[in-house]
């Protein structure tokens, strides 16, 4: 569904990302792992149509994405939670949510949409008119990932959802990933919590200084020694 | 008594006020204060949208306060055109101005975007400084005085000025009312809050700024008309003065930016508080108003960074004893 090919990525002079190669199929939950700096959230920004590709390509269903510009990425059905919860705090979480549904098709069924949200994330029905920034850090990560929903996407990238949360709300954030995954919905999850992202995803590909230097399943990751000992701590 | 009919009430008797005001008060210093406060409530509203909402902070709307007072002022002298003409042609001036210099400021944010806007208002003002066949240059023009011509937007009595304003800004809460209720309300804000995240949903900002940039200096570019007209002299010290640029975003930002009412709140508060400081403390110690003027200033921007507006806010919802949340 979604390829990237030899994609390179920089911020100015500064190189980013290197012939970066991934793909992911229809519905898949795939992990996107490293440390800090790695290269990680700029993948996904390149994905995003935010940082301009120096080289490589990006297709969904075939077509380059690379020729439209970032606000048309979500009609394709591309939805990107950003990392440290991008929500707008002077929004009511409502507001929020409904703006989420920004494109004609995901506007047609935002009632429904709105019913799956509430339904998944019950403590953001309940705190339906409150500022968004008045919430805790683990609701307003729930919102941003409730925000992302509300396109209906077909892959939902998710950066670094577990950063500056709780162990507890790390918990509950990754068991919703894993509902939102159960109904269909394919998953990028960028993340440094290494353990705990391979046991939500299927395969993963570990990224290093702009590199892929790994890829795998998660089963064959959790038992690399390599990974073991540089992300893992075992 | 539910919140729409006490809204529509209010709504209903503040204009009925503000209508009477000419025929209740005769004195001419009052009313010309009354203009005065109408005036810059229209510009801060103008601002408020794009300054407000999409959180995109302008310094330079002088820019368009300028050109839509020398359109209308050259349409009048050169051309014979009435001048309510030439306010729309003056709005129409300003809001293809705004596509070029949009284009060149929106490439920067935050302190960028304002700078880059204090810069092309100043170089409006250089132009029509230097080129003296095309504006007159640095002494300006007095506008021809008619008497009694109200096709030509000149009035004997100050009241119907008064009036004209008030339509002004009549027009300006419309339009702000209408945005902010419709779903480009709610987009202008998202990308005010955080653009990156606004395109991640699919919100096309540059096409949404620029747009509102336009709106905001067509309105602009009317009041530019209308304080011409009214004081009969335009150059280009006054027209493109950055502290129209400063006044239309100080009001809104002491009224409270991004809500209906808060450039109009706030132009009432600084507009009397200067009117009354000036004349209680100006005869005593020079510019002793300007300095008690800015500690005013100080303390609502240090304690009330939402503006009166969310002091409002606060009160309702403490005296409704709720959590804090928008209706």
């Amino acid at each position: 569904m979604l390829k990237l090919e030899n994609v390179s990525a920089s911020y100015g002079s500064v190189p980013a990302i290197a012939n970066v190669s991934i793909e992911i199929g229809k519905g898949e939950a795939v992990g996107l792992l490293g440390a800090n700096g790695a290269g990680k959230s700029t993948t996904l920004r390149a994905i995003s149509g935010l940082v301009k590709l120096t080289s490589g390509t990006v297709t969904f269903d075939g077509v380059d994405l690379a020729s439209y510009p970032p606000h048309r990425i979500p009609e394709f059905g591309i939805a990107h939670v950003p990392e440290g919860r991008q929500i707008f705090p002077e929004m009511t979480v409502h507001e929020n949510l409904e703006i989420g549904s920004y494109v004609p098709k995901a506007k047609a069924e935002r009632r429904q949409t709105l019913e799956l949200v509430y339904g998944i994330f019950p403590r953001l029905a309940e705190r339906k008119k409150q500022l968004a920034g008045t919430m805790s850090g683990g609701e307003q990560q729930m919102l941003a990932v409730g925000r992302g929903l509300m396109l209906r996407p077909r892959l939902l990238m998710l950066d670094e959802p577990s950063l500056g949360l709780a162990p507890v709300m790390t918990d509950v954030t990754f068991e919703k990933i894993g509902e939102i995954h159960k109904i269909g919905t394919a998953i990028l999850l960028v993340e440094q919590n290494v353990s705990r992202a391979l046991s939500l995803v299927e395969r993963a590909y570990v990224l290093e200084s702009g590199n892929v230097i790994m890829s795998g399943t998660s089963a064959e990751l959790v038992n690399n020694k390599q990974v073991q000992a540089a992300y893992l701590g075992i | 008594m539910t919140h729409k009919t006490r809204s529509v009430i209010l709504l209903t008797v503040g204009i009925a006020v503000l209508v009477a005001l000419p025929v209740v008060v005769k004195s001419s210093f009052a009313i010309d204060i009354f203009i005065r406060i109408l005036l810059f409530s229209f510009i801060g509203t103008a601002w408020n949208l794009m300054g407000g909402y999409a959180k995109q902070l302008s310094l330079g709307h002088a820019a368009y306060f300028g050109l839509g007072a020398y359109t209308s002022t050259i349409l009048e002298i050169n051309y014979n055109v009435s001048p309510w003409i030439g306010m729309v042609a003056g709005g129409a001036v300003a809001a293809l101005a705004s596509l070029p210099i949009g284009w060149l400021c929106f490439r920067l944010r935050g302190p960028y975007f304002t700078i880059a806007t204090i810069a092309t208002a100043q170089a409006l003002m250089l132009i029509f400084l230097k080129f003296r066949d095309f504006a007159w240059g640095a002494e300006g023009t007095t506008i021809p005085n008619l008497g009694a011509a109200p096709l030509m937007m000149q009035f004997e009595n100050k009241g119907s000025y008064y009036y004209v304003v008030l339509g002004l800004l009549l027009l300006g809460l419309l339009i702000t009312w209408l945005i902010e209720r419709s779903w480009v309300g709610n987009y202008l804000v998202a990308i005010g809050e955080d653009e990156d995240a606004a395109e991640a949903i699919g919100v096309n900002a540059p096409k949404m700024k620029r747009d509102i940039y336009m709106i905001s200096a067509f309105l602009t570019a009317l009041a530019g008309t209308f304080y011409t007209q009214y004081i009969y002299f335009i150059d280009p010290a006054t027209a493109f003065s950055f502290n129209i640029s400063i006044e239309a975003a100080l009001v809104a930002i002491v009224g409270g930016i991004g809500t209906l009412w808060g450039p109009l709140i706030g132009t009432v508060l600084l507009e009397t508080t200067s009117t009354l400081l000036q004349s209680w403390l100006g005869s005593s110690i020079g510019g002793i108003q300007l300095t008690v003027y800015s500690l005013i200033l100080m303390a609502v921007i240090l304690w009330r960074p939402t503006g009166l507006m969310g002091m409002i806010e606060e009160l309702r919802q403490r005296h409704a004893g709720r959590a804090p949340a928008r209706a």
